[in-house]
C-alpha cells in the first residue's frame, strides 16, 4: 500500500527512478561513464551507510569499491519489475556491509551506537548539483523518516536503529541490551509496522 | 485464511530481513517463504523495504577517498579493454589458425608432390643406372672378349680356315683363325640362322673322317658377325677340316644334325 502510494507520487521513495534505470541500463551495456555518474550520485550515501555499520574507514571504502564493482558486473541482473535501482543498491550495500561485519573480528569489537540527534540529520544525496527543488525534496524526505522514527517508543526505536545503523543481528541486540530474543523480534516488528502507518498517514 | 500467529511470524521475519538483522538460516527461510507469499504479504514486504531504503537518508554524510572513484573508473575501463583485447586476441588466434592451416595444407601438398616426383625421379635414375651398369658390364665383357680375340689374331703364326654354307643354308659362311702354338682359335660365322630352342651349334674338327668336338655356341642375331673364342684347342694333327652342325643344347659326342658350314685346311 505504502510502496504503491509512494511510487505513484514519485517523490518520496524513488526520486530519480527513470534516471537510475537509464544509468543501470548503460552500465549493463558497459559504459564506464555511466558507472562514474552513478558513483557521483550515491557514493556519499553508501559510504555513510558502510561507515556507520563497519566504523573503519578502510573497511568501508573496501566494501564501497566492492559494491560498485558488483554493480558494474551484475547490472544486467537488476530487474526493474522488482523494485527501484535505489532500493537495489541500498540493499546490496547493506548486505555486503553486514556480511563483512559478521565475518571478521567486528564481532568482538565493541559496538558504537550511532546517534541521530536532530542536528546530525543530513541527507547524503544532497548535492550542489541538484536543483533547489530536488534538495528541498531530499531534505523533506530525510526529515519525514526522522520524524517518524522519533514517534516510535524508545524501545522500538533503539532496536531498529541498532540493527539498521550499527548492523547488529537480532541475537546480538538481545545480548547487547540483555533482553530476550523474542522481545527483540517483537519490538522490531512493532516498530516497522508503526513506521509504515505513520508514513502512510503523512502521504494521504 | 492466514492465522494471527503466521501473520505475526511473517511480520517479524520481514522486519528483521529489511533491517538486515536475521540469522543466515532465518534469511534463507524468509526468502523461500517470500516466493510463495500472498499479495498482502508482498505489499507489506515492499512497504518495509521502502522504509528501510528511506532510512538510508539518515546516515551521516561522509565522503570516501577520491582514490576509490579513480580505481573504479580504471577497473571499468580495464574490463572494457580486456574484453576487446580478448575478442581481438581470439579473432587473431582464430585467423592465425586458419591461415596456418591453409599454409600447412599447401606446403604438405607441395611436399607430397615433390616427394612423389623425387621418388619417380629416383626410381628412373636407379633404373637408368642399373641399365647403364648392365650396358657397361656387357661392354666390358665384349671388350674383354674382343681383346682375347685380338690376342689370337696378334699371334705370329696362325692358320686361316674358310668355311662355306652347305645345302641347308647356302648363304652362310665362316672362318677359323687357329693359333696352334697357344692351343686356341677364333671362330667367326655369318648368315646362319638363329638357333632354335634347346639347340646349339657345335664346331667339329674332322681328322681322318673322325669328328672331334671343339665346342658349342649359339647365334642369337644372324645379321651380325658372331665371333667366338675356342680355348684349349690342342691338336697334334696339322691338317683336317672344320664343320658346324646343329645339335641338341649342350652338344653331342658325334654329329647328329644338319651341317651348316664346312671348310678344309
Amino acid at each position: 500500500m505504502l510502496f504503491f502510494i509512494l511510487t505513484a507520487l514519485g517523490k518520496f521513495l524513488v526520486q530519480n527512478t527513470s534516471r537510475d534505470r537509464a544509468l543501470m541500463q548503460r552500465i549493463a551495456s558497459k559504459e564506464p561513464e555511466a558507472l562514474n555518474e552513478l558513483y557521483d550520485h550515491y557514493n556519499k550515501l553508501l559510504f555513510g551507510q558502510l561507515k556507520s555499520i563497519l566504523k573503519k574507514t578502510e573497511e568501508a571504502e573496501d566494501i564501497l569499491q566492492e559494491v560498485f564493482t558488483t554493480i558494474w558486473e551484475k547490472a544486467d541482473q537488476f530487474d526493474t519489475e522488482r523494485g527501484s535501482a535505489y532500493t537495489w543498491i541500498i540493499s546490496l550495500t547493506r548486505n555486503k556491509g553486514i556480511d563483512r561485519l559478521r565475518s571478521k573480528v567486528y564481532k568482538e569489537q565493541k559496538k558504537q551506537s550511532t546517534s541521530l540527534d536532530d542536528d546530525d540529520v543530513f541527507h547524503p544525496l544532497y548535492s550542489d548539483e541538484n536543483n533547489p527543488l530536488e534538495n528541498t525534496i531530499l531534505s523533506d524526505r530525510a526529515k519525514r523518516i526522522y520524524g517518524a522514527l522519533q514517534k516510535l517508543s524508545e524501545k522500538q526505536r533503539s532496536v531498529i536503529q541498532t540493527a539498521y545503523f550499527d548492523g547488529l543481528s537480532q541475537t546480538e541486540i538481545s545480548d547487547e541490551y540483555d533482553i530476550p530474543l523474542g522481545t527483540v523480534k517483537t519490538r522490531m516488528r512493532d516498530g516497522m509496522i508503526k513506521l509504515r502507518e505513520l508514513l502512510a498517514q503523512e502521504m494521504v | 485464511m492466514v492465522d494471527n500467529n503466521t501473520t505475526q511470524s511473517f511480520e517479524e521475519l520481514c522486519a528483521g530481513y529489511v533491517l538486515g538483522s536475521l540469522s543466515s538460516e532465518e534469511k534463507v527461510n524468509f526468502e523461500s517463504f517470500l516466493e510463495t507469499a500472498n499479495e498482502e504479504q508482498l505489499t507489506l514486504f515492499h512497504d518495509m523495504e521502502a522504509i528501510g531504503s528511506e532510512m538510508a537518508l539518515l546516515y551521516p554524510e561522509v565522503s570516501p577517498s577520491p582514490i576509490i572513484k579513480q580505481q573504479l573508473v580504471e577497473m571499468a575501463w580495464a574490463s572494457i579493454n580486456a574484453r576487446k583485447g580478448a575478442n581481438v586476441h581470439y579473432l587473431s588466434r582464430f585467423r592465425f589458425a586458419i591461415a596456418a592451416s591453409v599454409v600447412f595444407m599447401i606446403v604438405s601438398i607441395a611436399l607430397l608432390f615433390k616427394t612423389q616426383n623425387l621418388n619417380q625421379d629416383l626410381t628412373t635414375q636407379i633404373a637408368l643406372v642399373q641399365e647403364q651398369q648392365t650396358t657397361i658390364k656387357a661392354l666390358e665383357t665384349e671388350v674383354e672378349r674382343k681383346e682375347e680375340l685380338l690376342t689370337i689374331l696378334e699371334a705370329r703364326d696362325v692358320d686361316l680356315i674358310l668355311m662355306d654354307g652347305l645345302d641347308v643354308n647356302p648363304s652362310g659362311y665362316g672362318k677359323v683363325v687357329w693359333d696352334k702354338d697357344n692351343g686356341q682359335a677364333l671362330l667367326q660365322v655369318a648368315n646362319i640362322p638363329k638357333v632354335p630352342t634347346a639347340k646349339e651349334y657345335q664346331l667339329w674338327f674332322v681328322v681322318n673322317n673322325q669328328p672331334i668336338s671343339a665346342g658349342v655356341f649359339a647365334v642369337n642375331d644372324p645379321t651380325q658377325d658372331n665371333f667366338f673364342k675356342i680355348s684349349e684347342f690342342q691338336q697334334a694333327n696339322a691338317t683336317g677340316a672344320f664343320a658346324i652342325t646343329l645339335e641338341p643344347e649342350g652338344g653331342s659326342s658325334q654329329p647328329t644334325g644338319d651341317m651348316y658350314l664346312l671348310g678344309s685346311m
